[in-house]
């Protein structure tokens, strides 16, 4: 694929996550105490029972809620200190496939999949032709004018995991990613994900498809009553 | 027009903002075109009393005659065309007089009767309008129960009026900016409310608040400038109209004055001015309503 921009290069970790709790008001937090170092370039699956915080983990991670205790380094930068300008830079450097897919519904599938590169004031004749590439890649080529709305949900789905990697994001958050395709396409994104992943971005699959995380060699991070525990690679090569 | 993000014509809260524009620019306009009237009215009078004056000098008293009066008057007439800084000074005749009077004291016999002062009117040249108190002086030495009046108190009176007026127009648009500005901050949070899911993907892909923010103010001034173009189309027939009407009354109650052209420039401005006011109101509000999100 042709995506080559230039992107701010950064030493260590991806994600530096310490001692960190994350908690709504009075009842127990959703995830305590957790601590976790993600290098650059690594791959991990994010498993665990549904409700155990898998969503607010990664919405941690892509910068919708701020820990109520401990520390999240993004890339090396502190979050907590961080102004909401560069808030907004970091977050331009992770993608993010919503579980709910969050397409605009008003925009064509290309907009949709435009956006993050628009908001990062790309130049129109590269969003052109790098949206179009990737949007024939993920197989919608025919769909580019259509609104969302008449696409399927595996349609809907593939254009979320466009949106989110198009930017050619350092870190990339999944969340079930392949929970509305069929086997055939689950493991046509995955190669797309290890794809980005081999040009050199982090990447977190959250899934609960067990086949999915035994089928491909990756570690994973089992989160469980708040707790996050890595687990050694269990799948073969796919 | 620049793409968006936001689905703005799905949005009832804009059209709102653009029909108050079109009212609020209306009103501005009629604020505005009456305090330049006000204005060109004053200029238009004080024009054609600057430099004149009027001497009374009053009919015969017990123990005098009324050529005694008559007497009196050639001298102030006299001694005025000696000043330099007169250029003309006439006796009014005694018939002009009684016709000035005649709307408030009726005609015939009791008015021609009536012991009335001679009135002289004085012209003072272009370049000594200010030796007005030089010539009062003067006449005062000559007949010393002659009444000056240079206009200046009568003038003084317009000045208060228009001024008044001119602070009643500049209020009325101030409140006119302030209900523009405060309805363009309850039709922005309607928005907000109703792109909430919109404006947290955005958020969420990494859009800076100024993108958020930037998109709502471009909406703001397309719609601040175009309500405000509706409101001079609106204003215009209106003027036309009470610009008909006033010909129809006397002349001389409503003199014809021509309004500056600063005040056509202004009126054109006005679209503009509360497109801008709408655009810095909707990016303000937008900003602080973003602070909420992390």
């Amino acid at each position: 694929m042709a995506f080559n921009r230039k992107k701010k290069t950064f030493e260590g970790d991806t994600v530096q996550l310490e001692n960190v709790s994350v908690g709504y008001g009075e009842v127990p937090p959703i995830i305590s105490g957790v601590s976790l170092n993600l290098p650059q370039k690594s791959f991990h699956f994010l498993t665990g029972p549904s409700g155990t915080g898998k969503t607010s983990l990664l919405s941690l991670l892509y910068l919708a809620n701020l820990p109520m205790a401990g520390s999240v380094k993004l890339f090396g930068e502190d979050v907590m200190d961080a102004s909401r300008s560069r808030l907004a830079a970091l977050r331009r450097r992770v993608g993010v496939v919503f579980q709910d897919f969050r397409l605009l519904d008003h925009l064509s599938v290309f907009d949709n999949v435009a956006l993050p590169l628009r908001i990062a004031r790309v130049p129109e004749d590269v969003v052109m032709q790098d949206v179009k590439e990737l949007l024939n890649w993920v197989g919608l080529g025919e769909h580019m004018e259509n609104k969302p709305a008449v696409l399927s949900g595996g349609q809907k789905q593939r254009v979320a995991i466009a949106r989110a990697v198009v930017n050619r994001p350092k870190l990339i958050l999944a969340d079930e990613p392949t929970g509305n395709v069929d086997d055939k396409i689950a493991v046509r994104l995955m190669a797309l994900f290890i794809e980005l992943h081999k040009l050199g971005s982090s990447v977190i699959v959250a899934t609960h498809n067990e086949s999915l995380v035994a089928r491909f060699p990756f570690p994973r991070l089992h989160l469980e009553n708040g707790v996050l525990t890595p687990r050694p690679a269990a799948g073969q090569a796919g | 027009m620049a793409r968006s993000d936001l689905p703005f014509r799905k949005d009832n809260a804009g059209r709102f903002v653009q029909w108050l524009v079109m009212v609020l620019v209306f009103l501005s306009a009629i604020a505005a075109t009456v305090n330049a009237y006000t204005d060109a009215l004053l200029t238009h009078w004080s024009r054609s009393v600057v430099g004149t004056m009027t001497v009374q000098v009053p009919p015969a008293a017990e123990g005098r005659s009324s050529s005694d009066a008559a007497r009196d008057a050639e001298k102030v007439l006299a001694a005025l065309k000696l000043h330099p800084a007169v250029a003309s000074a006439k006796a009014i005749p005694r018939e002009k007089i009684v016709t000035l009077l005649e709307p408030w004291l009726g005609s015939g016999a009791a008015i021609t009767d009536l012991p009335l002062p001679a009135l002289i009117d004085v012209q003072l040249r272009p370049d000594s309008t200010n030796s007005a108190a030089s010539v009062a002086d003067l006449v005062v030495k000559a007949v010393p129960a002659a009444l000056v009046d240079d206009h200046r108190v009568w003038l003084s009176r317009m000045t208060d009026l228009a001024g008044g007026i001119g602070k009643i127009a500049l209020g009325l648009v101030g409140l006119i900016a302030a209900s523009l500005a405060f309805t363009v901050i309850f039709a922005t949070r309607a928005s907000l409310t109703e792109f909430m899911q919109t404006i947290e993907v955005l958020h969420l892909v990494g859009a800076r608040d100024d993108y958020i923010a930037g998109q709502f103010a471009r909406r703001a001034l397309t719609e601040g400038i175009v309500g405000g173009v509706l409101g001079l189309v609106l204003f215009a027939p209106t003027l036309a109209a009470v610009v008909w009407l006033a010909k129809q009354v006397q002349a001389g109650v409503l003199p014809q004055v021509e309004l500056p052209p600063l005040h056509w420039f202004v009126l054109a401005l006005l679209p503009f001015l509360a497109g801008l006011l709408a655009m810095f109101t909707a990016h303000f509000t937008v900003r602080r309503a973003l602070r909420a999100m992390v």
